[in-house]
C-alpha cells in the first residue's frame, strides 16, 4: 500500500500533468517539423494516435495514484491528522491533474495536427 | 553587547538584540518589517508614476487626432506604464506585503535570510530607478512591456530604450528571485512549533504558492533578457531569423514567465481575501481543503497557458486547443475559491465596512476580467480581438480587480497594524466608490471599443469611426478613478495624524499578526508560542497577553543572537534554532557594484561592468563569510543551546533549503536554454549545425572527468563530516580546490579554443552561453570550496560545525549534472542532425 501521507503527493499529480503537458506539446511540435503527415488524413494520424496514446496513459497513471493515494491514507484511529489531510488533498490533486490531462487532451480526437 | 547594558527584561534585551539603527544606519537594517514597509512605500511611488502615465495616455486618447503626445512619445509611455505597473508595482508591493507578514503570521520573529531581503530591496530600488531614469532622459523602451522582437531589437530599436528595460528589468528580477526564495523557506521551516501545514492561514499557502511560481516563473524572462542584451550588445542573433535565430523564441520565453506572472500577481492578492472574508464573516473560511487544493492547482496549471497570449502567430490548431483548453481549466480553481468566498460570506454575519466594501469590488470586478478571460482562452474569439482594446480592458479587469481592489482592503485592514490607528470610513468610503465607478466606466467601455476595432498601441484615431464617445467616456472614468485613488491617499495619509487609537486586534482576526504591539516591535513576538489550530487568536483570546508576558519559547536573548524556531515543515516540530544575522551594509554595498555593472552595461563601458562584478562579488563573499560560528554571527560558546540546537550545528538547516530552491530556480533557467536550443533546431528556418562541433568533445570530456572526480570526493568527505569523522578535512577540501581549479582550467581552453562563429550563427553562440554558463558554475564551486578550506583552518568548520559544507554540496552535484547533460545536449545529439540543415 502507498503511503500517501508524503508531501511529495502534493506536488507529484500536477508535476506529472505539467510534463505530459509539455511532452504532448514537443511531440506535435517535433512531428510536425520532422514528420508531418498528408493533411487529407485529418486527425487519423501517427502524432494523433501518439498524444492520444500519452494522454490516455496518463489519466490512467494518475487516476491510479489518485485511487492509491486515497487508500492510502491513514485512518483516523492510526495516524495523525496532519498525515490525513496531505493523503487527502494529495489525492485529489492527482484527480483533478487526471480531468486536467483529459480535458486537454480531448481535442486530440478531432483536429488534424500539422494545420 | 556588554554586560552594563543587559537587563532582565526580555523586552528591553529583545530590543537591545534586534534594534533597528537610526539615521544613515537604517540603510543597513535587515528586519522584514522595515524592509516589507520599504518595498510597499516604493512601490506606491511606482504606482503613482505608472498612473501619471496611465492619465496621459488617457488625455491623449480622449479625442481623435489630438497630438498632446506625439506617436515616439506615446510608445514610451505606454511601454513605461505596462512596464512601471507590473514590473515596478504589482509584485513588488505584493512582495513587500508577504514580506511584512509572513513571520508575523508564522509565528515567526523573522525571515530566515534577512541579509537577502535587504539585497532584493536594494535590486528592486535601484532596478526601478535606472528604468524610471530613461523616461525622463527620453529614451524610455518604446516596443511594448513585453518587449517583442525584432521590434525591440537592435535594427527597428537602435536606441538605448530597450537596453534599459533589459538589465533595469533583469535587476529588478534578483529581488523577485530573492523573495521567493526565502519566502518558501521561512514558510516551510519557521513556523511556529506546532503549526504544521494544516494548520497554516490560507495566506501563507497562497504565499508559498506565489513564492514557488516566482521560482520557476522568472527564470524564462531573465534567461530572454540575457539573451537578447547579448544579441543586440554582442550581435548573438538568437533572435533573428537570418543567423538561424527566431524571433518567436522571445514570445515563449516570455510567456513562459508572464502567464504565471499573473497568477503570481493574483494569488497574493486572493490570500488577502481569504484572510479578511472570514474575520468580517465572523466564522472560519468554508472549504480550507478546497482552497489549499485549488491554490496547488492553479500554481500548476498557470504554467501551462502561455501560448494562448501567441494564437495569432500562426501555430497548429491543434496545439492552439491544447492551450485553450488548459484556459479554460485554470478557471475552475479560481471559481472554487470565489465560490468558498461567498460561501462564507452566505453563512457568516458579515461585518460590513471598509475593507469588505474592497473586497465587494474585487468580486465583481474580477469575476467580470475571469469571464472575459474565457471568452478569450477560445481561439476564434481570440483571433477577432487580439491586439485590440478588448485585451486591454479585460486584462484591466483581472490584473486592476484581482490585485488592485484586493491590495487596498488588505491596506485599510492592515493599516491599524503599520500606524497603531484607525483608517476612517468618512474619506475612504467616498474613494471607494469614485475608484470602483471610473474604474468601470474606463474599462467596461473600453471592451466595446475592443469589438468595434479600435487596435491597441496607437497613438490617435481618425473621428468618426465609432470610437469617438467610448474614449472620451473612458478618459472620463480614468479621471474619476484618479480622483478616488487620490482620496485614498489623503484618507491614508491623514489617519496617521487624525486616526482612532487601534486597540489590540481591532478587527477580532484569527491570525498570529495581530498578537503583536501595533506598529510591531523589530522582534514581532516577546515569546513564540505553540499553535496547533488554524485560529490562534480565535481558539486563545489570551495568546497576545502571555506571549508578551514572555510565557513561551525563545523569551530569553542575553546570549545577543537573534533566534527563531526552526521547524519541520510538515508537522511544525521545533527541529533547532535558527540564529539570524544582525544589521549589515553588505547588501547594500552588493547591490551598489550591481547597479554600476548595469548603468556600465547601459553605457558599454564594460571595463567598469567587471569591476562592479568583481566589487559585488567581493562583498557577497564576505557576506557568505560572517556566517555560521564567525564570531559576527553564532561563535561557538559554552553555554549554546542543544535542545533544539542552533541551525549551524546541525546538517540540514535553513541555508540547505535556501540552496536547494536556488537550484530549482537555476534549474529552470537551464532547462530554458535547452528548450531555445531545440526549440531553434526545429522552427528556426535558417537554423544550421556543422558537421563538426568547434568544441572539442576530447577536451571536454577531460574537463568532465575532472569534474567528476572532484564532486565524488566532496560528496565523500561531507558523507564522513556528518558521520562524525573531521580527519584530514583541510588538505582534502584544498585538494579539491585545486582539481576543480584544475577542470576550470580546462573548461576554459575548450572554450577558447573553440573556432566559435558566435554573431553569424545562433547555434555557436547558444553553445558559447552555455559554455559561460558552465565555467561560471565552476568558478563559484572552487571559490567556495577554498573558502570552506579556509573556514576548516580557522575553526568554523568541523565535525561540530558540519553545516556549511553540506549546504555546498547540492551546489557540486547540479554543476555536475548540467556538466554532462550539456555534453550529451549541446554536443552529441547535434552529431544526429547529420550537420547543416
Amino acid at each position: 500500500m502507498m503511503r500517501g501521507d508524503h508531501p511529495i503527493h502534493l506536488v507529484t499529480g500536477l508535476t506529472l500533468w505539467f510534463a505530459w503537458f509539455l511532452a504532448i506539446y514537443a511531440t506535435l511540435s517535433v512531428g510536425c517539423a520532422v514528420a508531418p503527415p498528408p493533411v487529407a488524413t485529418g486527425a487519423l494520424t501517427w502524432i494523433n494516435a501518439a498524444i492520444v496514446l500519452m494522454t490516455v496513459a496518463m489519466v490512467l497513471l494518475l487516476g491510479t495514484l489518485a485511487l492509491r493515494c486515497w487508500r492510502g491514507a491513514p485512518q483516523a484511529e492510526e495516524g495523525p491528522r496532519p498525515s490525513r489531510f496531505l493523503a487527502r488533498v494529495s489525492a485529489a490533486a492527482y484527480l483533478v491533474a487526471a480531468i486536467a490531462a483529459l480535458v486537454v487532451g480531448l481535442p486530440t480526437m478531432a483536429l488534424p495536427p500539422c494545420t | 553587547m556588554t554586560d552594563s547594558t543587559r537587563t532582565d527584561n526580555p523586552a528591553e534585551r529583545l530590543g537591545q538584540v534586534w534594534r533597528n539603527p537610526p539615521g544613515l544606519g537604517a540603510l543597513s537594517v535587515v528586519s522584514h518589517s522595515s524592509l516589507g514597509l520599504r518595498f510597499m512605500v516604493t512601490g506606491a511611488f511606482f504606482f503613482l508614476v505608472g498612473g501619471l502615465l496611465a492619465m496621459l495616455i488617457r488625455t491623449q486618447l480622449a479625442l481623435p487626432a489630438q497630438t498632446i503626445l506625439s506617436a515616439e512619445v506615446y510608445n514610451q509611455f505606454f511601454t513605461m506604464h505596462g512596464t512601471v505597473m507590473m514590473f515596478l508595482f504589482a509584485i513588488p508591493t505584493l512582495e513587500g506585503m508577504a514580506i511584512y507578514l509572513i513571520p508575523k503570521m508564522i509565528g515567526a520573529r523573522d525571515l530566515v535570510f534577512p541579509r537577502i531581503t535587504s539585497l532584493g530591496y536594494y535590486c528592486y530600488l535601484f532596478g526601478g530607478l535606472i528604468i524610471l531614469s530613461s523616461l525622463f532622459l527620453g529614451i524610455a523602451p518604446d516596443s511594448g512591456w513585453f518587449m517583442y522582437t525584432p521590434l525591440s531589437s537592435q535594427q527597428f530599436s537602435p536606441g538605448p530604450g530597450s537596453d534599459f528595460w533589459l538589465v533595469g528589468i533583469t535587476f529588478v528580477e534578483i529581488s523577485a528571485m530573492a523573495a521567493g526564495i526565502e519566502l518558501t523557506v521561512s514558510i516551510l521551516r519557521a513556523r511556529a512549533p506546532g503549526m504544521s501545514l494544516r494548520h497554516m492561514p490560507l495566506f501563507a499557502w497562497y504565499i508559498l504558492a506565489t513564492a514557488l511560481m516566482i521560482v520557476f516563473g522568472f527564470p524564462p524572462l531573465i534567461l530572454a533578457s540575457i539573451l537578447l542584451e547579448l544579441e543586440r550588445a554582442a550581435g548573438m542573433p538568437f533572435f533573428d531569423v537570418a543567423g538561424g535565430g527566431d524571433p518567436i523564441l522571445w514570445q515563449h520565453l516570455f510567456w513562459l514567465f508572464g502567464h504565471p506572472e499573473v497568477y503570481i500577481i493574483f494569488l497574493p492578492a486572493a490570500g488577502i481575501v481569504s484572510t479578511l472574508i472570514p474575520v468580517f464573516a465572523r466564522r472560519p473560511l468554508v472549504g480550507y481543503r478546497w482552497v489549499v487544493l485549488s491554490i496547488i492547482t492553479t500554481g500548476f496549471i498557470s504554467f501551462g497557458l502561455w501560448v494562448h497570449h501567441m494564437f495569432t502567430v500562426g501555430i497548429p490548431q491543434l496545439a492552439q486547443a491544447f492551450f485553450s483548453m488548459a484556459s479554460m481549466v485554470v478557471a475552475v480553481p479560481t471559481a472554487i475559491q470565489t465560490f468558498a468566498w461567498l460561501a462564507t460570506l452566505w453563512t457568516g454575519r458579515v461585518t460590513w465596512n471598509l475593507p469588505m466594501l474592497w473586497i465587494l469590488g474585487f468580486l465583481i470586478v474580477f469575476v467580470a476580467g475571469g469571464l472575459t478571460g474565457v471568452m478569450l482562452a477560445l481561439v476564434p474569439f481570440n483571433w477577432q480581438v487580439h491586439d485590440t482594446h478588448f485585451v486591454v480592458a479585460h486584462l484591466h479587469y483581472v490584473l486592476v480587480g484581482g490585485m488592485f481592489f484586493p491590495l487596498i482592503a488588505g491596506l485599510y485592514y492592515w493599516l491599524p497594524h503599520l500606524s497603531g490607528r484607525m483608517p476612517s470610513e468618512r474619506l475612504g468610503k467616498p474613494g471607494f466608490w469614485l475608484t470602483f465607478i471610473g474604474f468601470n466606466a474606463t474599462f467596461l467601455l473600453m471592451h466595446l471599443t475592443g469589438l468595434l476595432g479600435m487596435p491597441r498601441r496607437v497613438y490617435t484615431y481618425e473621428a468618426g469611426v465609432g470610437w469617438d464617445w467610448l474614449n472620451l467616456l473612458s478618459s472620463v472614468g480614468s479621471f474619476i478613478m484618479a480622483a478616488g485613488i487620490a482620496l485614498i491617499i489623503l484618507d491614508v495619509a491623514l489617519h496617521f495624524r487624525f486616526g482612532r487609537k487601534a486597540p489590540r486586534n481591532p478587527w477580532q482576526a484569527d491570525t498570529l499578526e495581530w498578537a503583536t504591539d501595533t506598529p510591531a516591535a523589530p522582534y514581532n513576538f516577546i515569546s513564540l508560542p505553540d499553535v496547533q489550530t488554524r485560529h490562534p487568536l480565535w481558539d486563545h483570546p489570551d495568546l497576545p497577553e502571555s506571549m508578551a508576558a514572555g510565557k513561551h519559547g525563545l523569551a530569553q536573548a542575553n546570549h545577543g543572537r537573534r533566534e527563531t524556531y526552526g521547524s519541520d515543515a510538515i508537522t511544525g516540530r521545533i527541529r533547532d534554532v535558527i540564529h539570524l544575522p544582525g544589521n549589515s551594509w553588505l547588501p547594500l554595498f552588493a547591490s551598489l557594484c550591481l547597479a554600476v555593472v548595469c548603468i556600465s552595461l547601459l553605457v558599454r563601458l564594460y571595463p567598469v561592468a567587471l569591476l562592479g562584478v568583481l566589487g559585488a562579488a567581493v562583498f557577497l563573499l564576505r557576506w557568505g563569510w560572517e556566517n555560521g560560528a564567525h564570531p559576527k554571527a553564532a561563535p561557538v560558546c559554552a553555554d549554546e543551546p542543544s535542545q533544539p540546537p542552533l541551525h549551524s550545528r546541525t546538517c540540514d538547516g535553513p541555508g540547505r533549503w535556501g540552496m536547494v530552491v536556488t537550484l530549482l530556480a537555476n534549474g529552470t533557467l537551464y532547462l530554458c536554454l535547452l528548450f531555445g536550443w531545440f526549440y531553434l533546431w526545429t522552427a528556426s528556418p535558417h537554423w544550421s549545425a556543422p558537421q563538426v562541433s568547434p568544441v572539442s568533445l576530447t577536451v571536454m570530456v577531460l574537463a568532465g572527468l575532472l569534474l567528476t572526480g572532484v564532486v565524488a570526493t566532496y560528496y565523500r568527505i561531507v558523507h564522513r563530516l556528518t558521520a562524525g569523522d573531521d580527519a584530514g578535512l583541510g588538505p582534502r577540501l584544498w585538494g579539491l580546490t585545486a582539481l576543480g581549479a584544475a577542470h576550470w582550467v580546462v573548461l576554459l581552453y575548450a572554450t577558447l579554443s573553440a573556432p566559435l562563429a558566435v554573431t553569424e550563427q545562433s547555434h555557436d553562440a547558444m553553445l558559447l552561453v552555455m559554455l559561460m554558463y558552465l565555467l561560471f558554475h565552476g568558478l563559484v564551486a572552487t571559490i567556495l570550496t577554498a573558502l570552506q578550506a579556509w573556514r576548516v583552518r580557522l575553526g568554523w568548520v568541523n565535525r561540530a560545525l558540519p553545516y556549511e559544507p553540506v549546504v555546498l554540496r547540492p551546489f557540486w552535484g547540479y554543476t555536475l549534472g548540467i556538466y554532462w547533460l550539456s555534453v550529451v545536449v549541446f554536443l552529441l545529439v547535434p552529431l544526429t542532425w547529420g550537420g547543416a540543415a
